[in-house]
């Protein structure tokens, strides 16, 4: 009986397994397929902005990148101010975002009452949802007149301080790149402050209970240890925030004040990539709407360029903490 | 080791040390809950006092009051006195600072600092004391070797701690609780996460480390308990049952309840 049934049992079996087998490749090929769409659309778009650029960046070279020349009435195009614009904007924002997101992190994480936490985190994920153009109003309508009233009031204390003081003198417009950092850095806090809530409730209580034992402090528990624990996935957070902050377009626009001199000042206006992108694309034909296209792929080269610096930042950590 | 054990501890029934730990009507709650129901111990110096007991006896709760480590939670809360040299440390006023640093603490599983080897015993010194570098690296030294670590790692100092074996972090986090050159060194269950190699080394260093220092060791296991210490505490839903000598707990104890958890009858 055993011998008669045994054929096709093994014929079954050897059936199912073509099978697995095959649905183990389909299955592969499919994933592949998935993580292979993303780089074809980061190097079509990469490439595309290239080539739309191909007329002004032919034309004048790296001329483009340092002039900050920028007259489409005299078809003159360099990018310097925008790209200053972008980066000046986005440094602000994280200045200002980074510290502020990692006290919300830590309060939530370490010192509030368990019943605050949720509200408060959800809040905060709230703010995330908003939508940029409501930033933009904001910005514009309520965020600018009150900086236009600090300003004279920074001129005289700020302004006076040696070697940065420069960084705040000027006339109170309200609207420039201070303002348009301040913005992005309200913008970007969410982002930041719940990756960093996350990985602080990461870090093992064990951890945390062998520092408070050594007498610790609750800021050298937070420093010394929570910190260099999940230093990875903060910087991570951070860059998160920070790409965000270059790409960021309509809020800026509405408050940056969209002009092509470099002043020292950040009270003065500025102008930024994207911004520059969104003002003038529309009118823009022949070698401006190229020159627009190029300043995109020069939005790609510098978060390409802040991306590595983080990777590199972490590789330098890694190795002075002896792995 | 049997009788190294039953040796050391000999002399306490004649004169008991005076002791470094006294615990008054020590009661404690976990957000309401009765976890400790009025303790009365003393814990004498210089000598390993083993607390033994079912989980969830409160045993380890009881360790964590004497470093009020419980008090990094909310809504836990102890009541009665627990005096250490004579000063109340439940006290309001009596200094977190100096208590822990008078007070080292071991904890389960090993858990080292996401930093180096040295980094991990340096940090603990740093905080209290301002040494010079010769001075740091001597401290260093010397509590690696009371730990019995440092001919392991002598050679690899710069490395991160989280590449050692179980065991080898297990005496490095010991290492950290002595390089403070703390008087009481609790150790919570410290060999539950070790294989029986790593347990060994770690009792015998309890064994070394009981010459300086007062050790509290909480333990689930018996053998362990009956090897190591010189007094033990049974423990059961929060009471304390029986505190004697080590040789007596463990073969003429005084009460039922303590007699059918070290035959195995329950826990």
């Amino acid at each position: 009986m055993s011998a008669i049934n045994a054929e096709p049992l093994r014929r079954d079996i050897e059936h199912r397994a073509r099978a697995d087998a095959r649905h183990d490749l389909i299955f592969r090929l499919l994933l592949r397929l998935c993580a292979l769409l993303v780089l074809a659309t980061l190097l079509g778009a990469a490439l595309s902005t290239l080539w739309g650029g191909r007329d002004v960046l032919f034309k004048d070279g790296f001329h483009f990148l340092f002039s900050s020349d920028w007259n489409p009435v005299e078809d003159q195009y360099g990018a310097l101010a925008p790209i200053v614009g972008t980066l000046v904007t986005s440094l602000i924002a994280l200045v200002l975002a980074v510290p502020v997101s990692f006290g919300i992190a830590l309060f939530l994480t370490e010192i509030a009452p368990s019943w605050m936490r949720g509200p408060v985190a959800t809040a905060i994920e709230l703010l995330a949802g908003i939508p940029s153009i409501i930033y933009g109003m904001w910005g514009l309508f309520v965020f600018v007149p009150f900086m236009a009233s600090i300003e004279p009031w920074m001129n005289d204390t700020l302004g006076n301080i040696p070697l940065i003081g420069q960084l705040f003198q000027g006339p109170p417009l309200g609207l420039g790149l201070l303002t348009a950092g301040v913005v992005l850095a309200v913008m970007i806090l969410p982002f930041i402050s719940s990756v960093m809530r996350e990985v602080f409730q990461t870090v093992p209580a064990r951890l945390k209970e062998s520092s408070y034992a050594l007498g610790s402090t609750k800021w050298e528990v937070v420093w010394d240890i929570v910190l260099p624990y999940t230093r990875s996935a903060v910087i991570g957070g951070i860059f998160l925030g920070l790409g965000r902050a270059l790409g960021e377009t309509m809020a800026v626009t509405f408050v940056l004040g969209n002009s092509y001199n470099i002043t020292s000042s950040l009270l003065m206006p500025g102008t930024s990539i994207s911004s520059s992108i969104a003002n003038e694309f529309n009118e823009a034909v022949g070698l401006h709407r190229s020159a627009l296209i190029a300043l995109g792929f020069l939005l790609f080269v510098v978060t390409f360029i802040v991306l590595l610096i983080a990777r590199l930042m972490l590789r330098q950590l890694a190795r002075r903490e002896g792995r | 080791m049997n009788d190294l054990a039953a040796a050391t501890a000999a002399p306490l029934t004649g004169a008991a040390t005076p002791p470094k730990i006294k615990v008054r009507d020590v009661h404690f709650y976990y957000n309401g809950y009765h976890a400790l129901k009025g303790i009365d111990m003393d814990i004498p110096e210089k000598q390993v006092t083993a607390i033994i007991g079912p989980s969830g006896c409160g045993k380890s709760t009881l360790l964590r009051i004497f470093n009020r480590i419980y008090a990094i939670y909310p809504k836990l809360e102890a009541k009665g006195s627990i005096e250490l040299d004579g000063e109340n440390i439940l006290d309001k006023d009596y200094s977190m600072n100096r208590l822990r640093t008078k007070v080292g603490m071991v904890f389960q599983k090993p858990v080292p600092f996401p930093m180096t080897i040295h980094e991990n015993v340096a940090y603990g010194i740093r905080h209290h004391e301002k040494l010079s570098r010769a001075d740091l690296e001597i401290r260093v030294e010397q509590a690696l070797r009371s730990a019995a670590l440092w001919d392991e790692v002598k050679d690899k100092l710069k490395q991160s701690a989280l590449g050692l074996s179980g065991g080898q972090q297990q005496r490095l986090c010991i290492a950290r609780g002595i390089a403070l050159r703390p008087e009481v060194l609790l150790l919570d269950e410290p060999t539950s996460a070790l294989d029986p190699i790593a347990t060994g080394r770690i009792e015998q260093l309890v064994e070394e480390l009981k010459h300086e220092y007062t050790i509290v060791i909480v333990t689930h296991n018996m053998q362990q308990a009956a090897r190591c210490s010189d007094r033990t505490a049974f423990m059961y839903l929060g009471e304390l049952i029986e505190f004697d000598n080590t040789e007596k707990i463990f073969t003429k104890p005084g009460k039922k309840q303590t007699e059918d958890y070290i035959t195995g009858r329950f826990g």
